[in-house]
């Protein structure tokens, strides 16, 4: 098993999901639940004759921060471009459940329970969404952890975690969305569509997906945090994430609805705010909405250290 | 094309060394796989059981694990393979990581 001191110091970007689920709770306190020794491939990709893996592609389990269980999902990428099949998302589904289940357990037992030693979930996204081989199945594994999200939602925050090397896609941009809070670091990629897709779809002239800076400053994490899309962008180190999460831990459940960006009349009136100023500047570039947020010199923000970046940019408000 | 499952028993000739405990490393990305190794009582013999999508490469894997569980000496340890093309010298080092690990 990994050093967990040494995971501290480790780029989030190229660490596994086991290393980065790790390395988030404290030391020594993960324990990994449907782990590789249970076996859990996806049947699908074996009917396909696919390579198959023994956690389908998902670490889940649980630890601790100071006194609060963490309940962790971490999703790799290397294994089918993190895309999630039914296997899965179930796994997904029932670690969320768990950390519900927990909630209310400790809550009834101990109705003065500290906020800080109630359950928090936090998930390391790295994946295309739905796992193509699956389809429907694979749908449906998203609409289910959505649905847990809600049932979560004023009993168990949910936290996002977006520094790995695929980004957040697809169906899992869509879920990434309805978590309670984002944090993300620059090398975070955060959509709906990938560039590859737009390119296929568009043309290059549209979105030059081999463009790799302006990939990042249309999906990544300095522009997440412009947009408000993500919350907190951290260094890109396990102990950055790390970090962040723990100062979130010492938050009680209802302190997250202040970092959302679905989930109520008046989020949705602010989306739309949001929609009709794209629609009113036609921007050409991130670096455009950028300026209107503020940020007179884009280009040089975009190119400052990533220190610098927290200190000086405006974020944009509608 | 199914997906193929490899199976058979190899036995070291200085068979010897034993695990504490199962150890898993790796991940299947493509050219990759991931590795199991569980100490089993086998009579000092190890088991081998490979799911790969590649086919008619069965004496390769073959010599691959048994040079592997020779050199390492194994005894009683069942090893579960999960593969996506990986080739034979990325099998081998793999193989050694996990070995590694039940040393760490």
């Amino acid at each position: 098993m990994a050093n967990w001191s040494k995971l501290q110091t480790r780029s989030f970007l190229e660490s596994s999901a086991r290393d980065r689920a790790i390395g988030l709770v404290d030391e020594g306190t993960f324990t990994e639940l449907a782990g590789p020794f249970d076996r859990m491939s996806s049947p699908h990709l074996v009917a396909l004759g696919e390579a198959v893996e023994f956690d389908d592609g998902v670490v889940t389990g649980v630890g601790r921060i100071g006194k609060r269980p963490v309940f962790v999902i971490s999703q790799e990428g290397r294994f089918i471009g993190g895309a999630v099949g039914e296997v899965g998302g179930a796994k997904m589904v029932t670690t969320i459940d768990l950390a519900i289940g927990f909630a209310d357990e400790l809550r009834a037992a101990n109705p003065k329970i500290a906020p800080d030693e109630l359950p928090l979930v936090a998930i390391s996204f790295e994946t295309g969404g739905v796992r193509l081989h699956e389809s429907n199945a694979g749908l449906l594994a998203h609409a289910e952890v959505m649905d847990a999200f809600q049932r979560a939602r004023g009993k168990v925050p949910v936290v996002a975690l977006i520094g790995s090397r695929i980004g957040c896609f697809g169906g899992m941009g869509f879920v990434a969305a309805a978590t309670d809070v984002i944090v993300m670091s620059e090398f975070g990629r955060l959509g709906l569509t990938g560039p590859e897709v737009i390119e296929e779809e568009m043309g290059k002239d549209e979105f030059d997906a081999s463009n790799r800076a302006l990939v990042y400053r249309t999906t990544g994490g300095r522009h997440k945090y412009i947009m408000g899309d993500c919350n907190f962008l951290v260094d890109d180190r396990i102990a950055a994430f790390r970090g962040q999460v723990t100062e979130l831990c010492k938050l009680p459940v209802g302190d997250f609805e202040q970092f959302r960006r679905i989930g109520s009349a008046a989020l949705v009136e602010k989306q739309m705010r949001a929609v009709a100023l794209a629609a009113e500047m036609q921007p050409k570039d991130a670096y455009d909405v950028w300026r209107r947020a503020g940020n007179n010199d884009p280009a040089g923000l975009g190119d400052a250290p990533v220190d610098d970046f927290r200190k000086q940019a405006q974020r944009l408000s509608v | 094309m199914a997906l193929n499952t490899l199976e058979f028993e190899c036995k070291a000739e200085a068979a010897s060394v034993r695990l504490a405990a199962p150890v898993h490393y790796g991940v299947v990305g493509s050219g990759d796989l991931e590795v199991i190794l569980e100490p089993r009582d086998l009579e000092g013999a190890v088991t081998v059981k490979i799911t790969t999508p590649v086919a008619g490469f069965d004496a390769v894997w073959r010599k691959v694990l048994e040079t592997f569980v020779n050199r390492a000496k194994l005894a009683d340890v069942a090893i579960d393979i999960n593969d996506n093309n990986a080739s034979p010298a990325v099998v081998s080092m793999r193989l050694q990581q996990a070995f590694a690990e039940t040393a760490a």
